[in-house]
């Protein structure tokens, strides 16, 4: 799967931003949830799409916003910021404009609905900086880190523990 | 003790288990079979060869404990076979320990890589020795005279030793004397192609797999030969078996005759299989699923396109998807049948269970099973060990009566329980049949009422049906004492949720005094089901057709408001009417068109749906570990278009009505 996931970005029209190579780098695809730029480390993504056949399900905690076919697979699809609790507000259109990221986790492949996607983003490890408490809205038990990156603050998010917490 | 297997022989060790996990299995049938026959050369033979591959293997592995124990009961059963031994309940005793030491080592060899310590085995292996050496009367000189008089069989099967090996073998034996039969092969296919006796190697891997060796084969040539160990058969006595086992195990009363002929059939199809890990099969299970699907998707492209377009090619291509039609159902059902495996796996542990529980209860008692070929679904296989173990118990320790009190009853003295499997239609019915005192109704409802799961009067309005369902609830049990037997941690209750897990359903005919009787209905498969497609609030959803009833038109003179709740009348019939919609909790418009009767436990329900699609086959897919627990949501599977459509579970999605309904706490 990880082979098709550079065609993939390329298809979808994702460039890489940054691209200098230093000594252990970590790459991660940005997206956005609001206004914060967000990001997840690659070897977590396994694709993006913009598959639109959501089918709802009923009974399901609220932060789920239904299930899809991944190639065969059933793959539940979240909203990621009231899984966060973070504000958000459902458009109506969400399942024309958003885009879809399937990331693996500890729960088997989830699909998280973001605003935007930013890109590839690589930085050396380095970079990475604890979270400074109580500066972005997002629970610092979801986040590994921030890097800044020239313009903005890149939060880092921590796959296991969003999707180990107990519901 | 800790064993150490270094890496490279992990996958050997693994390979071992598996097959010593089968030797076992079998040997437990195989045992008891021999007590009520004990002259069974064929029997005998099967169990020692099978205890010889134990050793083999374990000797390789230096499993020692393993090898000690396995070691002996082999020489026993050398004894037993060429009747330097007789078999007598006590001696079968102290094999079914080590038997049981044996499964014990190798389940800790696997759980945690340890075996038993050589102490712990001692008591045990002295056991053995003690049978060996007490028992065994030697008469040398006695062979040699005697042999004329041995029973035909016996007979034939000493002169084939010697009579049936070819010259060139003897030869080969003669060449490399200190080889034995696996030695000798490698040495031909050593050789030079041209020098290479072809026609001898079929003749050594038969013998190799008969479990002779070469010394099995000189000694009866050369009587003074080298080895110490000889095999005097001494003069089979015509006596009758010791009997005194109050078990008869017959299969299905298939004479020994017949169950020889089955046995070797097996042997044969054993050599031809191949070992593949379950994980494979899932693999490829879950590709041709892949498969059904597209082509259900290439099915309805193609219809389209015979519909818009006329033409050759079009003609072509339609030739072409129904042909792929055909062998994709083809493939569809070879794979499933991949899955298949005879009931046998796990009606082979009855006989030893019903044995010692029957020694321990003091009652007498004879298992007859019935068709244990009857093949289902490895998964559904797995799971359905537990209940039916359970049941077995509980037939034998509450239904099955004392002998005495049989006898005062005016009953055969020996108690029949039957194990039985068939198929019907696309179900399997795995049953057990006791003649025991059979479920008295009232007594369960009185029980029911003492432990405060119905009220007095839902007890009256009770049928008998009704109540025999009482005994899968949660925290009853019938018996006046709770015996170690039927006591054990699972309850019916639990009996009960693994049979509805696997899709089945559970049906008990009891009669006081009589016996009792447990139909227990099983899909063939797990993961293909028949479904009912339906639609609400504007969602297509797919309920498996088993729970299905029946499908009427909603009409709106037909429901009745009772109270806070609805009715629907079917012909004489009222029965309690739920919407879809409500049962999702989703919106609804009060927009019905159909009416599906639904049955849950004993009971009719009415779920009212929007729309019908009709029919469909599916495979089914989890939803994932993140929504795994929603009440109500079976599964999922994908449809002809490559949308998701959800599976429901209406069984669970009444299940909080069901309390008011029927009156029970779940």
């Amino acid at each position: 799967m990880s082979e098709a996931k550079g065609k993939e970005l390329s298809v979808l029209g994702v460039e890489e931003l940054i691209g200098e190579v230093h000594e252990k780098e970590v790459q991660v695809i940005a997206f956005r949830l609001n206004d914060e730029l967000v990001g997840v480390p690659i070897e977590q993504v396994i694709e993006i799409t913009n598959n639109r056949d959501l089918t709802p399900v009923p009974k399901a905690p609220s932060f789920v916003i239904g299930v899809m076919n991944l190639r065969g697979k059933i793959v539940p699809v979240i909203n990621l910021k009231e899984h966060l609790r973070i504000p958000s507000e459902i458009p109506e259109d969400i399942y024309q404009r958003n885009k879809i990221v399937i990331l693996e986790t500890p729960k088997g492949e989830v699909g998280v609905i973001v605003d935007e996607i930013v890109g590839s983003v690589k930085f050396p490890e380095s970079d990475v900086l604890p979270e400074p408490i109580g500066t972005i809205g997002i629970d610092v038990k979801f986040i590994s880190g921030v890097v800044q990156l020239d313009r903005e603050l890149l939060i880092l998010l921590n796959v296991e523990s969003i999707f180990n917490q107990e519901e | 003790m800790k064993v150490e297997i270094p890496e490279e022989l992990q996958e050997i060790l693994e390979e071992f288990l598996v097959e010593a996990e089968e030797i076992l299995e079998n040997l437990d049938q195989d045992l008891v079979d021999l007590e009520s026959n004990p002259e069974d050369k064929e029997l005998l033979n099967k169990i020692f060869r099978g205890m010889h591959t134990l050793k083999g293997g374990a000797g390789f592995l230096n499993l020692t404990p393993v090898v000690e124990i396995a070691h002996r009961i082999e020489d026993i059963f050398n004894k037993l076979r060429n009747d330097e031994l007789k078999l007598t309940p006590e001696i079968m005793d102290v094999i079914l320990e080590g038997i049981d030491k044996l499964k014990e080592a190798l389940q800790m060899l696997k759980e945690s890589q340890e075996l038993p310590d050589m102490e712990e085995i001692e008591g045990l292996l002295s056991q053995l020795d003690v049978v060996l050496k007490g028992e065994s009367p030697v008469s040398v000189e006695g062979s040699t005279e005697n042999s004329s008089t041995h029973s035909p069989e016996a007979q034939r099967e000493e002169l084939e030793f010697v009579d049936g090996i070819s010259d060139k073998l003897k030869e080969l034996i003669k060449q490399f004397p200190d080889k034995d039969l696996a030695g000798i092969l490698e040495e031909i296919i050593l050789m030079p192609p041209d020098k290479r006796p072809m026609d001898v190697i079929p003749e050594i891997e038969k013998l190799i797999e008969e479990g002779k060796d070469v010394k099995d084969l000189i000694k009866k040539k050369e009587p003074s030969g080298g080895e110490g160990e000889k095999q005097p058969p001494s003069q089979k006595s015509e006596t009758p078996p010791v009997a005194a086992s109050e078990i008869t195990i017959n299969s299905a009363e298939k004479t020994p005759v017949s169950k020889q002929k089955t046995s070797k059939k097996q042997e044969k199809k054993s050599s031809e299989t191949i070992r593949v890990d379950v994980e494979r099969v899932e693999n490829l299970m879950n590709l041709v699923g892949e498969i059904v699907l597209d082509r259900n998707r290439i099915l309805r492209v193609t219809q389209d396109v015979e519909k818009e377009c006329r033409g050759e090619a079009v003609e072509k291509l339609v030739e072409a998807v129904t042909s792929l039609d055909r062998t994709v159902s083809d493939l569809q059902v070879a794979v499933m049948k991949l899955r298949m495996q005879p009931i046998k796996k796990i009606f082979s542990k009855f006989p030893r269970l019903v044995r010692d529980l029957a020694r321990k209860l003091n009652k007498k008692v004879q298992l007859i099973i019935e068709g244990e070929d009857t093949e289902l679904d490895r998964s559904i296989l797995d799971k359905l060990e537990d209940p039916l173990i359970h049941l077995v118990r509980n037939a034998l320790d509450h239904g099955i009566e004392p002998p005495e009190e049989r006898v005062a009853k005016g009953k055969p003295e020996v108690g029949t329980i039957r194990l039985f499997a068939y198929h019907e239609g696309d179900h399997i019915v795995v049953g057990i049949q006791d003649d025991g005192r059979g479920i008295d109704p009232e007594k369960v409802k009185k029980k029911a009422i003492e432990k405060g799961l119905i009220t007095p009067e839902q007890a009256a309005q009770m049928s008998d049906k009704e109540a025999y369902e009482l005994i899968f609830l949660p925290g009853f049990s019938t018996a006046d004492k709770v015996s170690d037997v039927s006591g054990r941690g699972v309850g019916m209750d639990v009996v009960a949720s693994t049979i509805h897990s696997l899709r089945g359903s559970i049906e008990i005919d009891s009669e006081p005094g009589k016996g009792t009787t447990i139909l227990l209905k099983l899909p063939l498969t797990v993961a293909i089901i028949r479904t009912l497609m339906l639609g609400c609030n504007g969602q297509v959803y797919a309920v498996p057709l088993h729970s299905v009833v029946e499908i009427v038109r909603y009409q709106e003179e037909q429901v009745k408001e009772v109270g806070s709740f609805k009715s629907f009348m079917l012909r004489d019939e009222v029965l309690p009417l739920f919407s879809l919609n409500e049962l999702l909790e989703v919106p609804d418009n009060n927009h019905k068109a159909f009416v599906v009767i639904v049955k849950v436990g004993e009971k009719l329900i009415a779920v009212s749906i929007e729309r019908l699609f009709g029919e469909e086959e599916i495979v089914i897919k989890s939803l994932g570990e993140l929504l795994s627990d929603i009440p109500g949501i079976a599964g999922a599977t994908i449809a002809g278009d490559g949308r998701v459509v959800l599976i429901l579970d209406l069984n669970s999605l009444l299940a909080d009505y069901k309390t008011k309904l029927i009156g029970v706490k779940r």
